[in-house]
């Protein structure tokens, strides 16, 4: 028996709380991109018209438009993203990492498109001609990483969940691993690689070779950060001790912990990565269900009190969840 | 896997994490070239010290079953040796034995350990 996840009352504690995230970061945003558009505007006396807008392989201005427009066009394809954002926290925010992520990726996108306004626009004021606007391959790297520092800032405040114990005892037809009163029992398991390690790879490969085409030398910085990213995505060890589980990024982050007595029930399911969680990594699939995704396949799911639920694709998933069954009911 | 320490056993902690390495091994469950989990992961989860996990890797490291290497951790080199099934069916005739005539398990490991050092 799985149950969707936001379908009884008793689910549904955690509405307010992502609602009011994706209020405030929203807003966070909105404020941040509407101070760089009334700054940008207030300079319109000394900015060219039409103003460079885009610029070539050869860091020369190549497209120009008017201020209005381009601003107009900023605002858009920032708010595009941030909307999208909103929707996941809105309809998927149960996990507090979820409301993390949201918070952070919505309020860096207002940053950076308040940044990318103000990093393009103020170096063309008091410019005859918007075709002698310098290059922008220092603007963009700043407008990409400086955005990172708000981000970081709202994932921050977003609170942890508050605890909440597990309701009812752990199903009768659940598994179990038979353990003896006072021996202690942990399973561990290693897990990384998968085709996400490739897809980062040739990600950061690519971006290595655009930059050097480029020869926009700051942005190779977004390559290094990316670099990173994917080498914490991709590796993890697995735990399942008397604490409940524990799935921590070798490189210490990201790491998620399900206090035993917030489990409702483990099992073992097949994830397909893309149709269940949209690709490989940390993700949040349907029905905002966590999702530790390295391969397609057997995984172990843990279904969590208030409606949450974290699914991790490892081998020898069964006995994680028999000894996850046991200690949850150990823990009432 | 699954690791068990039983801290009211009078077999010492160490002792019982090398045992069941190779018992692991016996059955298949671990293979050449698996990582057996970082010292401090195994120690913190079983409220373990850590020296007491170091102990038992370094005692399965002397008996050539794994490899401790900077960095990569505790690799297992030494797969399951030889054919078991004569030891498992010698086993099973033990145990029935030994339960026909009512022996308890440690009186008949007992038994087992001094045959083992004649």
């Amino acid at each position: 028996m799985t149950h969707e996840p936001g379908t009884t009352a008793t689910t549904e504690t955690w509405r307010p709380r992502a609602r009011a995230v994706v209020l405030w970061s929203t807003l966070a945003a909105t404020a941040l991109l509407l101070t760089a558009v009334a700054l940008v505007l207030s300079w319109r006396a000394d900015l060219p018209d039409p103003v460079a807008s885009h610029w070539g392989p050869d860091g020369q201005p190549d497209g120009f438009a008017s201020l209005g427009g381009f601003v107009g066009t900023i605002v858009a394809s920032t708010a595009g993203p941030c909307v999208l954002f909103a929707a996941i926290g809105w309809f998927r925010g149960q996990a507090a990492a979820t409301r993390r992520i949201v918070a952070g990726a919505t309020v860096w996108s207002g940053a950076f498109g308040a940044a990318t306004l103000l990093m393009s626009l103020a170096p063309q004021r008091g410019l005859g001609d918007a075709a002698q606007a310098p290059g922008v391959g220092t603007a963009l790297a700043v407008s990409l990483l400086a955005p990172l520092v708000p981000a970081a800032v709202a994932a921050f405040l977003v609170p942890a969940d508050p605890p909440q114990a597990a309701d009812g005892q752990v199903p009768a037809d659940a598994s179990r691993l038979p353990v003896a009163d006072g021996e202690r029992v942990v399973w561990l398991r290693r897990i990384a690689g998968g085709p996400g390690v490739g897809i980062g790879a040739a990600t950061t490969i690519g971006m290595v070779g655009v930059t050097v085409a480029l020869q926009m030398w700051t942005l190779l910085l977004m390559p290094l950060l990316l670099g990173v990213l994917f080498a914490a995505m991709f590796a993890f060890v697995v735990r399942v001790d008397a604490t409940g589980l524990t799935v921590r990024s070798r490189l210490g982050w990201p790491r998620t912990h399900v206090p035993a007595a917030e489990i409702e029930r483990a099992s073992v399911i097949e994830v397909e990565p893309m149709r269940d969680f949209g690709g490989w990594g940390w993700r949040v699939g349907r029905g905002g269900r966590v999702g530790v995704v390295l391969r397609r396949g057997e995984a172990l799911l843990v279904e969590r009190s208030g409606g949450r639920s974290v699914a991790v694709t490892v081998d020898d998933a069964a006995a994680g969840a028999a000894l996850l069954n046991t200690l949850a009911e150990r823990s009432r | 896997m699954i690791w068990r320490i039983d801290p009211g056993s009078e077999e010492p902690l160490y002792a019982q994490l090398v045992a069941q390495v190779h018992v692991a091994l016996a059955h298949g469950e671990l293979k050449a070239g698996d990582r057996l989990p970082a010292a401090r992961d195994l120690a913190e989860s079983l409220d373990l010290n850590v020296h007491t996990v170091l102990h038992a890797y370094q005692q399965l490291r002397d008996a050539g079953v794994i490899e401790l290497r900077r960095g990569r951790g505790a690799v297992v080199v030494q797969a399951a040796t030889g054919d078991r099934a004569p030891l498992e069916a010698a086993l099973a005739a033990f145990v029935a034995a030994a339960r026909d005539a009512h022996l308890t398990t440690e009186t008949a490991t007992t038994l087992l350990k001094e045959a083992m050092k004649r």
